[in-house]
């Protein structure tokens, strides 16, 4: 129980009288090193996003907007780590989907989409025993890229460059996530310097909302099969919309991660700021 | 002696990415059935040593500790905050933080539910939490609906459904009016007294911590200072005054008839002993020290916030102002006191345009509200709300002080100089890197008034500005109001710290149930005991001893009872 951490910092004169503990977490009610309440309150955050529409989709959806809580899910993952990221994600969206129905087209597609990418979030740290976990995450992600592209190419007909120009952002996604950019980015949301941290956020929510879309897409195109014609338009629209879904997710996170720094709360084991 | 119900052993405890302990070799015993009040000033490690007796200090927090901490025979360290909760009960400072249900039963039963008490005993332990909080037949009202004191008193019941051994409160009245906090205070008393359950206490409420606890604990930079019963704590005064710990006014008064008389006698801590030390004590003449007290102010200058038979009523129905009709000239200090719910906040408010009247009209500078933009009237007027943290939203103290001064298209240098003059008032230049909100709830109220200062407003409106501030913060604050009112600005101050003010305002406007009751100069308006009593104020005690030498003395102040009871001259600050 006793530690000897007392000679690491203070000088002798000012350690205290009383022997050193071992301070440690002695509830249960924790998911993979996150509290449950962070989990909870987090879930709640994505749940009351779903309420909040951004005006710029034509993608996917109701073809008007993309609701707000896409933009959180890799924070989430980033805040609680992998699996309690993955939970927390997925319970606000599923409860997002039940209480705000018009921001999204598949409810089973948010929640998955949602799931995927706070587990591919927590999956960009490089804390050891996990570093390898974003391998067969990638392969997922690959497989449901060969599903998407391959619907609209080898069933639809559609011109491959089209369907390459339409799904910029899933791709280019899946390559920074196999690319160390991936650690890169993630390193950076453990910097001190908010501009920094802000980068990361933003590059690590083109990555992750960007697979998460893959995921919800792929379900979504199985649905609606839009015309081929459709890819084309796509392409100058999908990157504007990840871009403000970047942005979004950077602004929140930035300021989180600071406000999260600042009161000292107890760190999730496996976050990544 | 009672069985120890807590005990500290050279506990310390430092928060993470700090070396500063906040506690540092805290050895302790809380007995059963024991009221200990523990004071301090803002920092002292008040709160660190409430969170270290239900384990979320360090278990929660994370950081070092140092020592063991027993309660009920558990070490915080080896048990689970839960299983640590079923003997201790903890209510923080903000009854509206605390309250998470729909209705008064769901949220004494929250807690119940998180333990797994089987419903047959869970009900009966709702009703008799509520009988001892006195709130029965509010079972299924919604927690909203109730007043500040009884908010407070039913999060006091959620804790005591559990059953604790030890009930802490974290200053449980700083919220609250004079009467909300008597409720609380006879509440916990009782509770105390009759189910002799062991209570620590943490406030800046002298005068009741004097009256009601066993012992008094004095905490200052995380250690323990002094422990002792209530009469020897707060009787050491210079002691007190020295760790910038306010004194009941009795005791500081009695301290001061020493001083002066060159006495050493044991001072009072308790009203009730002091005015019966003065009315034993020899005659004392007094009209020497009335004809200096009297005072004279001419009121010529022009008005600058004018409201005719005003009445706001609010979407619910609530009548929050019913027919005021006042002036307020450039360059006055003005106080405005009541009970919550008195309206004082609805009336400043139609001073910024965030509400508008219902009936009757404002004017500011001669002109109709109508006229004014709010853009327009927030460079003119500056408002402290009351919780600092509704006004917080940037992430360094710095950014939080630059904004507005930005948003203005300032230059960068001229920001500079002014956050840093602003900063540097407001004893928050060290401070200029943090995140505002990780700061203490004082420092929090102090950024937030920076924010407003930086921009050199002609009125600044306070609502609360002392609450949760200990007495150096609180008259620091104050201080910088007496220096903008003495550059010409015209100060509008609402609080419940009467104690505070006569050195201060020149005008009191007391109001209760939306109506104003009394608009007159300080020493008529503290001396009008029964008005403020109808809404629910306690006069400090320096007037009630004046009002004990008889003869209409309208004294405010210790310092002037003091020298009146000793026939010297009256110090005062015009």
């Amino acid at each position: 129980m006793n530690t000897s951490r007392q000679s690491e910092d203070l000088p002798q004169s000012e350690l205290p009288a009383g022997e050193e503990r071992e301070v440690r977490r002695l509830d249960r009610v924790a998911i993979d090193g996150a509290p449950i309440a962070y989990v909870l309150v987090l879930a709640a955050v994505v749940a009351a996003l779903a309420f909040i529409p951004i005006p710029i989709s034509v993608v996917i959806g109701s073809g008007k907007n993309f609701p707000m809580s896409q933009s959180i899910y890799p924070l989430v993952g980033w805040l609680l780590g992998p699996v309690a990221g993955a939970v927390a994600d997925g319970i606000g969206a599923l409860v997002g989907v039940i209480v705000a129905p018009h921001t999204t087209t598949s409810a089973p597609a948010t929640v998955l989409g949602a799931v995927l990418g706070g587990f591919a979030a927590g999956a960009m740290t490089v804390k050891e025993r996990r570093a390898w976990w974003w391998a067969p995450l990638a392969g997922v992600f690959v497989i449901f890229y060969g599903l998407y592209a391959g619907r609209a190419v080898f069933i639809n007909g559609a011109a491959a460059r089209d369907v390459l120009l339409g799904s910029f952002i899933n791709w280019s996604a899946l390559l920074l996530f196999v690319l160390p950019t991936r650690v890169w980015f993630a390193r950076l949301l453990a910097e001190r310097d908010l501009k920094r941290i802000g980068i990361g956020l933003f590059g690590g929510t083109w990555i992750v909302a960007g697979l998460s879309h893959l995921a919800t897409g792929t379900i979504v195109y199985a649905i609606l099969n839009w015309a081929s014609e459709y890819w084309l338009v796509f392409a100058p629209v999908a990157p504007l919309e990840h871009l403000v879904r970047c942005l979004v997710g950077a602004i929140i996170g930035t300021g989180a991660i600071a406000g999260l720094r600042a009161t000292g709360l107890i760190k999730p084991t496996y976050a990544a700021y | 002696m009672a069985s120890i119900i807590a005990a500290l052993k050279q506990a310390s405890y430092a928060y993470p990415h700090t070396d500063r302990f906040a506690l540092k070799d805290i050895s302790l015993d809380i007995h059963q059935g024991e009221f200990l009040g523990l004071i301090g000033p803002t920092g002292a490690g008040k709160t660190t040593f409430c969170l270290a007796l239900n384990g979320i200090v360090p278990q929660f927090y994370g950081g070092r500790f140092f020592g063991h901490v027993t309660v009920a025979g558990l070490d915080t360290l080896d048990h689970p905050i839960s299983a640590l909760a079923r003997h201790v009960g903890v209510v923080f400072e903000d009854p509206e933080t605390q309250l998470v249900a729909h209705s008064v039963e769901n949220e004494i039963a929250f807690a119940l539910e998180n333990l797994k008490i089987p419903r047959e005993e869970m009900l009966p332990r709702i009703s008799r939490a509520l009988e001892a909080v006195r709130l029965e037949g509010t079972e299924k009202r919604h927690p909203q609906e109730l007043s500040g004191g009884q908010k407070q008193r039913l999060a006091i019941a959620a804790a005591l459904a559990l059953r604790p051994d030890l009930l802490i409160l974290d200053e449980p009245t700083s919220q609250l009016d004079p009467v909300g906090a008597q409720e609380v205070f006879a509440t916990v008393r009782e509770l105390n007294r009759t189910l002799g359950i062991a209570v620590v206490m943490t406030g800046h409420a002298a005068e009741e911590l004097a009256e009601y606890a066993d012992r008094v604990a004095l905490l200052v930079g995380g250690k323990l200072v002094k422990v002792g019963p209530p009469d020897a704590v707060y009787g050491d005064v210079a002691q007190l005054e020295t760790c910038d710990v306010r004194p009941p006014q009795v005791a500081r008064t009695f301290y001061l008839i020493n001083r002066l008389r060159g006495a050493e006698s044991p001072v009072p801590v308790r009203l009730a002993e002091g005015m019966r030390r003065l009315r034993e004590g020899p005659a004392i003449e007094i009209a020497g020290c009335y004809a200096k007290c009297v005072e004279t102010h001419s009121d010529t200058s022009a008005s600058l916030l004018s409201v005719k038979d005003l009445h706001h009523v609010y979407p619910d129905g609530t009548r929050a102002l019913r027919g005021i009709s006042l002036d307020i000239r450039a360059g006055e200090y003005v106080l405005i006191v009541g009970q919550n719910g008195a309206g004082k906040s609805s009336l400043v408010k139609h001073f910024l345009k965030l509400l508008t009247p219902t009936e009757g009209c404002v004017q500011v500078d001669g002109r109709d509200m109508r006229e004014w933009t709010v853009g327009a009237l927030a460079r003119r007027i500056g408002y402290v709300a009351q919780n600092p943290d509704h006004q917080i939203f940037n992430a360094t103290v710095w950014d939080e002080v630059a904004f507005a001064l930005k948003n203005r298209g300032w230059r960068k240098a001229e920001v500079e100089g002014r956050v840093i003059e602003t900063l540097s008032a407001l004893n928050l230049l060290d401070a200029r890197d943090r995140h505002p909100l990780a700061l203490p709830r004082g420092d929090r109220a102090r950024v937030v008034i920076a924010a407003v200062l930086a921009l050199h407003p002609d009125v600044l409106i306070f609502d609360e500005p002392t609450t949760g501030q200990d007495y150096r913060g609180a008259r620091a604050i104050l201080d910088i109001t007496r220096d903008l009112h003495r550059q010409g600005k015209t100060i509008i101050v609402i609080t419940h710290h009467l104690h505070l003010m006569p050195d201060y305002a020149e005008r009191v406007l007391v109001m209760g149930a939306g109506v104003l009751l009394l608009d007159a100069p300080i020493r008529q308006a503290y001396h009008a005991v029964d008005v403020l009593r109808s809404t629910y104020l306690t006069p400090p005690q320096a007037v009630l001893l004046a009002q004990a030498l008889g003869n209409d003395v309208p004294l405010l102040t210790p310092e002037e009872v003091a020298a009146c009871v000793t026939d010297k001259n009256v110090k005062r600050e015009t």
